[in-house]
């Protein structure tokens, strides 16, 4: 195909307003896929990304168009992740484009996680169409909307599509768009190859797959490719186009997406952002804007049943296969034996990956709560990186503390805009600065520390705006704080994997809450539990878990064995996520308590 | 009415297949089997095959529902033993649980029984009652050790969902005091000569009831009548609970059964032949457990066995797996570990 009829674009939107249903109905109208082979949102695949509504992956679709114009046209849509755990993975799909989709839900508005990725997009000089969707909802005011992406982003929305992908309305005319406002790509056919990597996954059968799109050159079968971050030679045994199964093809050539696979078996030779370009004519520079995969979270993942380490070890082994972002490596708790730190781009992630164990590999794990990474400064003068708050140095070992923080950018009604503030100041928040969006929405950024984003911020936020708020955030810097680590004592003995790093004006009172947290959450044993929390080694809090008395059915004859039995089942059910730290069965709950204030 | 469900239960009797072996035990109860006129009550019992085999005949009965008449009937049809439901001795806590009896009617019936010839008497009892206080308790075990019984079932008051009680707000002993009467029960009814052979079942020695200690040692029994249930072949089933549906099928010659679980498996008979088993003092009998399953129990409960041993719940020998005492206090906690 030439240059001059391939058109390259992603979906931006918020979720729930309707982006994979709109790319259902592009792929349906276009032809590519038959109906009844479409199952509804044909690009979110596992089953996960369908049960959230979410993209996890970045998918992509080659469509074949032919225009008013009577013109045949390659249409390629590569749909985003649409989360903010995934915003370089969103960075490099739209790297990948010259033209994006701005979808608007007609009753729901402008989000921040919308704006964020309009703003990505803006960044890579994407030509913008705004299309409004839903308007078929009673509720739907898409004149408000327009003026919302007017005000607020500062885009022209008097030309935005209408349309409802519910019943089909506008999506031609979405095509149409498409074909006259999206530039054709640009780049030179003979000059070396630049093909930039969106996104890689692993195939059983034909093993690590890059997906990606070539800036200038072409790839043909056999040739001899190289990976200029990595230095990883392969040579190409299968290219081709996304159907959005895989379509084999001879050849892909400047301007065009789709995939390359070789003599490659990990992704991790395949990271999202490198450039490929040909071993014996090399492209001088790669393309702009790689880097490397940051954890932002840290967790620790242990099997409930220590038998299943092994299981647990090869299950992460095969995530980390289709996931080049999810790190993890072997890690010992005193409370918890063996297991592993896992560190995550942020707690969707985190949380995906945790149920995919759980799910696919039928593991029962048991997950510490989530921490971020800690720059200390000892006194020694070493800098330690520290992702574990079990591992926190001595107090007088430490000279300084520092924690990464966001710029948090939220977006809620104006009559919300205290809550907002309360909230974001009691969470150790820096006001930076507030915008409206229209007559009613403003736009209000906060320099905060990740660790309350991971704490509570953002339920608190939900609560309190009553589900109005949307949130974003992006790495900003590390800064110096008054941080100590709180420790939880079970009956006498520190429970390393309860441990957390707190700022030292919330230690006493996390402390307490802590204590009561748990006291509430640990089922009752045969003899009674200390509970205490201790800051530098001084407890400052004690709550007692009373032992239970006794525990036994006390009548069983002929008529109630089945009966009786199904009540031992239901009690042990209950006691099928619990860890024994030394004498005392932990619930998963209890590793988790120490993530918010109820 | 009475007539009809005889009838049927006889029908019964008649329609299922028994094995021709000797009876162990037979056993009228659940409900109260003493309403039915006593020619009733001979009818059924006349029309069980083999029923002279059998060395332990049980009867159930409420206090102050029977007469000598009535008792003497009832050893004459063959009848050696009989269970009271007493529950409590005492008046208060037997009015707040909805009782119509009295202690002096379970105190002559007790002794009326005796008169009658019966032997082997069994008394029924509940602690942790609405308002008991352990002195309560104290008092019913002092009225015991006075008494010509030979066997005691005592249980703790648990409260289902569901029931009449789970509604009601009653002031129930704190699970402290709960903890002393089991710990009371436990040390004192040794003491007055009646040792322990299961959780909640004490007797004298050799007056531990036979038809107890076939639910938890793998004997196969046929319940007969509305709701029975039936242990045969390694299947569990009931009859109808409704009488009514009971009878009419009995009597049109269709199913009058369910099974109690559809989905039973060889994993389910494993785990119940254990946790049925540990309620016994005698525990689990290794022999019998590899006779019916084909590997000792280790192939299958290693490490529950090991870890149940670590907090002083199990102890084994060559002969057997049994709870100690603190294991029969919690019970429970061995029991799901035998879950398959």
């Amino acid at each position: 195909m030439d240059q001059k009829h391939i058109r390259n674009f992603s979906i931006i939107a918020h979720i729930d307003h309707g982006k994979s249903t709109i790319a259902d109905r592009l792929i349906e109208i276009t032809g590519t896929m038959q109906k009844r082979d479409m199952e509804a949102q044909v690009l979110d695949n596992m089953e996960l990304e369908r049960e959230r509504g979410i993209t996890i992956k970045a998918q992509t679709v080659r469509l074949n168009y032919k225009s008013r114009d009577g013109e045949m046209y390659q249409l390629n849509l590569i749909d985003t992740p649409g989360h903010v755990d995934f915003n370089y993975e969103v960075s490099r799909s739209l790297a990948a484009c010259e033209g994006a989709l701005l979808v608007v839900d007609a009753a729901q508005g402008v989000e921040a996680q919308t704006l964020a990725n309009v703003y990505l997009a803006l960044d890579h000089d994407l030509t913008i169409l705004p299309v409004i969707n839903k308007i078929d909802l009673p509720s739907a005011d898409p004149d408000r909307v327009k003026k919302e992406i007017e005000d607020g982003i500062g885009l022209d929305a008097s030309d935005a599509i209408l349309t409802s992908a519910k019943t089909g309305e506008g999506i031609d005319e979405i095509l149409e768009k498409i074909v006259e406002e999206i530039p054709a790509p640009e780049g030179d056919e003979n000059s070396p190859l630049q093909a930039l990597i969106f996104d890689s996954y692993f195939d059983p059968y034909k093993g690590a797959v890059a997906r990606i799109r070539l800036m200038s050159g072409k790839i043909e079968k056999g040739d001899r490719l190289k990976m200029m971050a990595t230095g990883k030679i392969f040579e190409v045994t299968e290219l081709g186009c996304f159907s959005p199964n895989l379509m084999p093809l001879d050849e892909l050539s400047t301007g065009e997406v789709g995939y390359v696979c070789g003599s490659l078996k990990d992704v991790r030779d395949i990271r999202v952002g490198d450039t490929i370009t040909s071993e014996k004519n090399p492209a001088s520079e790669p393309l702009p804007g790689y880097r490397g995969v940051t954890s932002m979270v840290y967790c620790g993942l242990y099997p409930v049943d220590s038998a299943d380490y092994d299981n647990l070890k090869e299950a992460l082994e095969k995530l980390q296969l289709n996931d080049a972002a999810l790190k993890f490596e072997p890690e010992t708790s005193a409370a918890l034996g063996f297991g592993f730190r896992c560190g995550f781009l942020g707690l969707l992630h985190m949380d995906v990956i945790q149920e995919r164990l759980e799910r696919e590999y039928n593991l029962k794990l048991i997950t510490t709560a989530p921490s971020v990474i800690y720059r200390v400064n000892k006194t020694d003068g070493e800098i330690l990186m520290i992702d574990n708050p079990a591992k926190l140095p001595k107090t007088t070992e430490i000279a300084s503390i520092a924690e990464p923080y966001v710029k948090a950018t939220v977006i809620v009604p104006k009559d919300y805009v205290g809550s907002v503030m309360e909230v974001s100041q009691d969470k150790r928040g820096e006001y930076q600065s507030m915008d409206y969006l229209d007559t009613n929405r403003v736009m209000i950024t906060y320099q905060i520390p990740l660790s309350e984003i991971i704490y509570d911020y953002f339920d608190r936020l939900k609560s309190t705006t009553r589900g109005y708020a949307s949130l974003d955030y992006e790495l900003s810097d590390y800064r110096e704080a008054d941080l100590v680590k709180l420790d939880i004592l079970l009956n006498g003995d520190v429970v390393d994997a309860l441990s957390s790093i707190v700022h030292k004006d919330r230690a006493v009172p996390r402390g307490r809450q802590l204590a009561l947290k748990l006291k509430r959450i640990i089922p009752q044993q045969m003899f009674d539990i200390p509970v205490q929390a201790a800051v530098g080694g001084r407890i400052i809090a004690r709550e007692d878990v009373k032992a239970r008395r006794k525990d036994v059915l006390a009548k069983c004859y002929g008529g109630d064995v089945s009966r009786k039995k199904k009540l031992l089942e239901k009690q042990k059910e209950g006691k099928k996520r619990m860890k024994a730290v030394g004498s005392v069965d932990l619930p998963q709950e209890a590793f988790m308590a120490i993530l918010s204030d109820d | 009415m009475f007539g009809r469900y005889t009838s049927a239960i006889c029908r019964e009797i008649e329609l299922r297949e028994i094995p021709s072996e000797k009876i162990r035990s037979i056993y009228f109860g659940g409900g109260t089997p003493s309403i039915l006129p006593i020619e009733m009550i001979e009818k059924i019992f006349n029309s069980i095959p083999n029923k002279k085999s059998s060395p332990e005949i049980t009867i159930e009965a409420n206090p102050g529902t029977v007469d000598k008449k009535y008792l003497r009937d009832l050893r004459r049809i063959g009848f050696n033993r009989i269970s009271f439901g007493v529950q409590s001795f005492n008046d208060r806590i037997l009015k707040s649980i909805g009782r119509i009896h009295t202690s002096r009617d379970a105190l002559d019936s007790i002794d009326s029984a005796r008169l009658a010839g019966f032997k082997n008497i069994n008394i029924d009892l509940i602690y942790a009652l609405p308002n008991q206080t352990i002195e309560d308790l104290q008092n019913d075990l002092d009225i015991i050790a006075a008494l010509d019984i030979q066997h005691v079932s005592i249980y703790g008051l648990q409260i289902e969902e569901g029931t009449r009680f789970s509604q009601m707000k009653l002031d129930l002993p704190s699970d402290e005091i709960t903890e002393s009467m089991y710990d009371l029960i436990v040390s004192e009814l040794p003491r007055l000569g009646f040792h322990r052979y299961e959780i909640s079942n004490y007797a004298k020695d050799g007056f531990e009831s036979r038809q107890n200690l076939g639910y938890w040692s793998d004997i196969p029994y046929i319940g007969f009548g509305s709701a029975a249930h039936s242990y045969l072949n390694d299947d569990r089933i009931e009859n109808f609970s409704n009488v009514e549906e009971y009878i009419d099928a009995i009597e049109s010659g269709k199913i009058f059964y369910r099974a109690e679980d559809p989905n039973r498996n060889r994993n389910d008979l494993i785990s119940e032949f254990c946790f049925l088993g540990l309620r016994k003092t005698s525990g689990i009998d290794r022999s019998q457990f590899k006779n019916k399953f084909g590997d000792p129990i280790e192939k299958y409960f290693q490490r529950e066995i090991d870890r149940l041993i670590s907090k002083n719940l199990l102890e084994v020998d060559e002969k057997s797996i049994r709870l100690t005492p603190l294991g029969m206090k919690f019970g429970n906690l061995a029991f799901e570990e035998f879950l398959l």
